[in-house]
């Protein structure tokens, strides 16, 4: 069945500048790393979570995307399905990130010692799953299932450039639908960890599904970033047309949606039945500088992009889908913030360079895992039988 | 009989590519006017006719921001102005329990206007008197045929151009379509008597169905409102009890909650010795007491205590506070004789609380002090 | 079994049939005589309907006291019915919206027949809260008018959201529905030949003229329907879930309610679709249109759907444990273990166990077994809606109130009837109008669209 596609496609590479930008970005942020560490531990801490979780979200969230594509058979991203792909790499650099947080889980997690949990009859109750041994050994499952994963989609994915095998989309095909239930709960208990355990005491079924949430929308603004500026230079498949990036931004626009749909279903509840038990983790954000940044939330999270995508021209002009993919990547490390920091910082918002080093330092790896990438694989899947299609979608 | 008037050329095509090939040539060749008629929206049509891009989606856009922001300011009203309740420990205004309002006020305003909007006034229709319904070539491109229709109207409209231009086309079964002549000569039938008949049947049926409805139907069972109900109304005979009485009195050697017995009854002057008002006189106070006052004693004492009863003699005038007996009266005798009524005024304990009667009292003096200042309140 | 060719996109009609051949197969059972198979169906439902209005009547004769509701089940079947029947309804909106949205073809053939079973399904469950109130007779009164009462409705409560959100509902579903009958309304205009079908489908189809200057309007309204219709359908199960989460009820109150009943809602309503369609695409000859592909697609729907419920299900007992609040815990295992457990072992068996069946492709493309799991998942979803009411309120915060709920003759009269008014409706609804779109079905018939070749 393998039969060489006609598409008109030139690899090309990168620029240089953008690996001098990458290293000198990563270089500077890991010195800032280093520092920030050395002069306050445990609110770097906080901040490498917050890097921890973002890169994640971005790393597994492509690769969602990328399996979605193949068990629904979706065609429109087919032609630059690679970035996806190659931004899910990040999950190989997961395991570093991971290793300065396992010497500071004490300065973090509150459960984790085990005088406090023995002084304290919920967190007594929570000891079978909130325990420094469980805790590392779901870590470090998780991350291994995830690169796992990464490294057979993305490898058939790579051999089709030169097979034309298609085969190897079907074999796709299978691994996807076994990664996405995996997905599914991986990446709840990870934001049950990470995010929610800050604050042992408090729970949320929801809280998974909210972090699904703008994780999505994260990976989708990051391909879209990378999509439309690779292609409005030329180095994508000649013939992608407004009609992909109207649904590259339609997307952002409904993740947008659901973000805020989720996250006002999860604060109505508590706020309307009004328990203690639940209303406390919102009055903590509620507190002192927090309550502008919370009031902040709404705005940079749904109400600027929910205006900036709204109307159909916004979906496919490549300007306004760069500055929006920008800002809702912003608006997701915002998010978590939000989410962490608080349990850090009692009496109000912190920012200073450290805050900064830690947003470098994941973009200068984010640049960095790009460049090496694109080096040695094609940016199109060249190989893969719906790319023809794929080009030809139109609305 | 006047002549035809013609309103179109029509021409039919057997493939989507050829209809969007004439499309394209219609609009390069200048026509304003020409309308392309397909069984289904092909692709790519707009582009080929020129068609600007619709304007429905600002109506959506307009509507149904003004219905979010009409809904979010009734509910304001309502539940924070007009009829202020606390629920559930929320404020009268609480915005988070609107939105779900909001949201689907602004879907169903949003999705309603727009399609009216569409059907309405941007396609005038329902319009089954157009040229070209019930003509052969409506029958086709509303089946498995596309069509070109290029109206007279048009200014570079020419019929031997016009014709040779479909022909040029390919276009198939190129015919004229004309004008009926009751299209020409339509007129709005409103005066017509059986219009005017079915109007007045509705009105009829309408107005009927809900007068039995609301003044006949609810009264009959099980829609009466619930009047008919296995309780004992008061006064009612029971059954049940030996004494045949539906109301009970207290069990004996009992009182009710917040109820206080009165231990000075039939003796005024006890009363009077014995009781003091407990009350500070303070302005709420003279306020629940002139309110009181102006509910249950006005009607026989006058607002301002003058005896000038507003029964106009069904009931004797009882007499004016302001009598030196009165005056001199320790506040203990005037809450007794409230308390425990006195004469033929009856006792107002049932209806007045004992702070109530005491701020009565109060009152009494401010209204017995107006008529008979002291030489100090003048300066 | 064939490899499937990746670089060709499947046909979403069959064998490429000719235009007219499609009207005339969509059109025959409104211009042919409904037969005696038709009428054997019409008898069924009609004597189901009959059990509705004497369940009803004795409802409203005697008062509510006729149903199992007892002190602390105040909520028992008809709030378990009306959850149900809003479900099934959101296969439909699902099905025209948001897969109009992702542009997926195969909705075509499927889209006007599950938009039709969404209005029949909410006018189902409208009847619930209706009846639930006990004097329907007023349920003008929940409608915020001036009155001289001098009252107006509590918009803090969920149960006043409800009233909106499905009122809303049913009023843009059928909007949605007329919009996309108009120009079909049209078509059979053009082709019937007598009088009387002609002025009614003159007066429906509004003069309709498929004039390319009034579709592209229609497509762009269409479009807006479909972006309304989308947050709508996720609004309105969200709104129901409300009714139950905003109360401190352990077992109703939980965060994960609202997108966990919309997953809910749409797994049973795809069921219910895919139950009926079989039968249609039979009955009508319509295989060609509502493919196995299609019927496939569903299934697969249904195994996601069915999956996030059980993911929900299993997010509800980790957080009630993780939680540490007592109640919370009590519940759950009171869900599974105590008097209900029998209801409960029923829902998770169907709703979660039965549906990964369909990771089988042998079995999503079997008739005979998509059907029997799609039934047990309708079985699954009503209990589920009977565990989440009757389970929490029978033993709530108080233990002294504690009482088992056990419906009464009545109550299942209702819910038999409710079927039966739904598919009397649904069968009305198969011989008075076409229950596949013309003209989308034509627009996705291969080469039915310009090839843009030589441009």
């Amino acid at each position: 069945m393998s039969a060489t596609q006609n598409v008109d496609y030139q690899k090309k590479e990168l620029p240089k500048k953008f690996q001098t930008v990458g290293t000198v970005l990563f270089v500077i942020g890991l010195i800032g790393v280093i520092a920030a560490y050395l002069t306050d531990g445990s609110r770097s801490a906080f901040n490498n979570i917050i890097m921890l979780m973002f890169l994640t979200s971005i790393g597994l969230g492509s690769l969602f995307l990328v399996s979605v594509e193949f068990v629904a058979g979706a065609v429109w991203s087919t032609p630059f399905r690679r970035i996806p792909e190659f931004l899910s790499s990040i999950l190989l650099v997961l395991p570093i990130v991971v290793v300065p947080l396992l010497f500071k889980l004490g300065d973090i997690f509150h459960w984790m010692h085990p005088e406090v949990v023995e002084a304290d009859k919920i967190l007594t109750g929570k000891a079978p799953y909130l325990n420094v041994d469980f805790f590392i050994i779901r870590v470090i499952v998780f991350i291994l299932l995830w690169i796992i994963f990464y490294y057979f989609i993305t490898k058939n994915s790579k051999k089709q450039d030169t097979t034309f095998d298609q085969s190897l989309t079907k074999r796709n095909i299978k691994l996807s639908a076994a990664f996405i239930p995996v997905f599914g709960i991986t990446i709840s208990f990870t934001a049950f960890d990470w995010l929610m355990s800050l604050e042992p005491h408090w729970f949320s079924t929801i809280f998974g599904v909210y972090y699904f949430s703008g994780s999505i929308l994260a990976a989708f603004a990051a391909v879209t970033l990378i999509v439309v500026w690779l292609n409005e230079n030329g180095y994508l498949v000649k013939g992608l047309t407004k009609d992909h990036y109207y649904s590259l931004g339609a997307f952002m626009f409904a993740f947008t949606n659901f973000w805020a749909y989720i996250a006002f279903s999860q604060f109505l509840l508590i706020w309307y039945a009004n328990l203690p038990e639940e209303t406390f983790w919102f009055l903590q954000r509620w507190e002192g500088s927090w309550i502008y940044f919370s009031i902040g939330l709404i705005f940079v999270r749904f109400v600027i992009p929910y205006v900036g995508l709204i109307s159909q021209p916004s979906k496919m002009d490549p300007k306004r889908l760069i500055i929006m993919s920008v800002w809702l990547l912003f608006a997701h490390w915002y998010d978590l913030y939000w989410l962490a920091m608080p349990n850090y910082s009692k009496e109000g918002v912190l920012f200073s360079w450290i805050e900064l080093t830690f947003p470098l330092m994941a973009v200068g790896i984010v640049i960095l895992l790009l460049v090496q990438l694109s080096k040695k694989n094609n940016l199109v899947p060249i190989g893969d039988p719906k790319l023809k299609r794929g080009i030809d979608f139109r609305l | 009989m006047s002549e035809k008037i013609l309103y179109s050329y029509t021409g039919i095509f057997d493939t989507p590519d050829e209809i969007i090939h004439a499309a394209e040539k219609a609009s390069e060749y200048g026509f304003k006017n020409y309308d392309v008629h397909t069984p289904y929206p092909l692709h790519g049509m707009n582009k080929a006719m020129k068609l600007p891009p619709s304007k429905l989606g600002y109506v959506a856009l307009v509507v149904g921001l003004s219905g979010a922001l009409a809904a979010l300011l009734l509910m304001f009203w309502m539940s924070a102005v007009d009829y202020p309740i606390v629920i559930g420990g929320k404020p009268f205004f609480s915005f988070p329990a609107y939105v779900p309002v909001m949201f689907e006020v602004t879907v169903l305003s949003a999705s309603i206007a727009t399609v009216l909007t569409m059907l309405f006034i941007f396609f005038k229709l329902p319009n089954n008197a157009h040229p070209l319904n019930d003509t052969l070539y409506m029958k086709k491109v509303s089946s498995d045929k596309y069509g070109i229709s290029i109206q007279a109207e048009d200014n570079k409209f020419n019929e031997a151009d016009v014709r040779r231009f479909l022909e040029d086309c390919d276009a198939k079964e190129i015919t004229a379509v004309y004008y009926d002549k009751e299209e020409i000569n339509y007129k709005h039938k409103i005066l017509e008597p059986k219009f005017i008949g079915f109007l007045l049947f509705t009105a009829l049926l309408t107005s009927g169905v809900t007068y039995f409805t609301l003044n006949k139907l609810l009264y009959m069972p099980p829609f009466d409102w619930m009047m008919e109900q296995n309780k004992l109304n008061p006064q009612a005979t029971s059954t049940v009890f030996d004494d045949g009485f539906g109301m009970r009195k207290p069990v004996e050697g009992t009182i009710a909650r917040g109820f206080t017995p009165y231990s000075f009854s039939g003796q005024p002057e006890a009363a009077e010795v014995n009781l003091v008002n407990p009350l500070p006189v303070s302005k709420s106070v003279l306020e629940l007491g002139q309110q009181k006052y102006d509910t249950f004693c006005s009607p026989c004492h006058g607002y301002y205590g003058e005896g000038d009863s507003r029964l106009r003699g069904q009931f004797p005038n009882p007499p004016s506070l302001h009598s030196e007996k009165i005056r001199t009266w320790k506040d203990g005798r005037i809450f007794h004789v409230i308390t425990d009524g006195q004469n033929i005024m009856p006792s107002y304990s049932s209806q007045l609380t004992v702070n109530e009667i005491w701020a009565i009292v109060h009152y009494t003096r401010v209204l017995q002090r107006a008529l008979n200042a002291k030489e100090s309140d003048l300066q | 079994m064939s490899v499937v060719d990746h670089t060709k996109e499947l046909s979403v009609v069959e064998g490429k049939p000719a235009l007219r051949s499609l009207d005339d197969l969509i059109s025959k059972p409104l211009e042919t005589k409904p037969d005696k198979k038709f009428f054997i169906a019409l008898s069924i439902t009609l004597s189901m309907m009959g059990l509705f209005v004497i369940g009803l009547g004795l409802t409203f004769w005697y008062g509510v006291g006729m149903w199992g509701n007892n002190n602390p089940v105040g909520w028992a079947f008809d709030i378990v019915n009306f959850v149900f029947w809003v479900g099934i309804g959101h296969a439909g909106t699902l099905i025209s919206a948001i897969l109009f949205l992702f542009r997926q073809k195969w909705r075509t053939g499927i889209a006007r027949f599950a938009e039709g079973m969404t209005i029949f399904a909410v006018m189902t469950a409208l009847l619930f809260p209706l009846i639930h109130v006990g004097r329907p007779w007023l349920d003008g009164w929940l409608m915020p008018y001036p009155n001289q009462h001098g009252l107006w409705v509590n918009f803090t409560s969920p149960l006043l959201w409800d009233v909106f959100a499905v009122s809303t509902y049913f009023i843009v579903s059928l909007i949605f529905w007329y919009v996309g009958l108009i120009p079909d309304f049209a078509t059979l205009r053009e082709r019937t030949s007598t009088k009387i079908k002609k002025a009614v489908y003159s007066t429906f189809s509004l003069g309709w003229r498929f004039s390319n200057r009034h579709w592209q309007h229609y497509e762009m309204v269409y479009l807006i329907l479909a972006g309304f219709a989308t947050p709508l359908v996720l609004s309105v199960h969200t709104i129901v879930s409300f009714d139950f989460a905003v109360s401190i009820l352990p077992g109703w109150h939980t965060t994960i309610f609202p997108p966990y009943f919309v997953a809910g809602a749409v797994f049973s309503g795809f069921a219910m679709v895919q139950n009926v369609l079989i039968f249609v695409r039979k009955i009508f000859n319509y295989e060609h249109i509502i493919t196995l592909d299609t019927l496939e697609k569903m299934n697969k729907i249904m195994l996601v759907t069915g999956s996030m419920v059980g993911y929900a299900y299993a997010m509800e007992f980790f957080i009630a444990w993780y939680s540490g609040v007592q109640p919370e815990q009590f519940t759950f295992l009171n869900r599974a273990f105590g008097p209900y457990a029998w209801a409960y072992w029923i829902m998770v068996s169907c709703n979660v166990i039965t549906p990964q069946l369909f990771w089988f492709k042998k079995i999503r493309r079997s008739i005979p077994i998509m059907f029997v799991v799609a039934v047990f998942v309708n079985v699954g979803m009503w209990f589920e809606r009977f565990v989440i009411v009757v389970t929490s309120l029978s033993r709530d915060y108080l233990p002294s109130s504690w009482a088992y709920y056990t419906p009464t003759y009545v109550d299942f009269m209702i819910l038999i009837g409710s079927f039966g008014f739904f598919f009397t409706w649904i069968l009305l609804f198969t011989k008075a109008l076409p229950v596949v779109s013309i003209a989308e079905v034509k627009a996705v018939v291969d080469d039915a669209q310009p090839s843009h070749k030589g441009h």
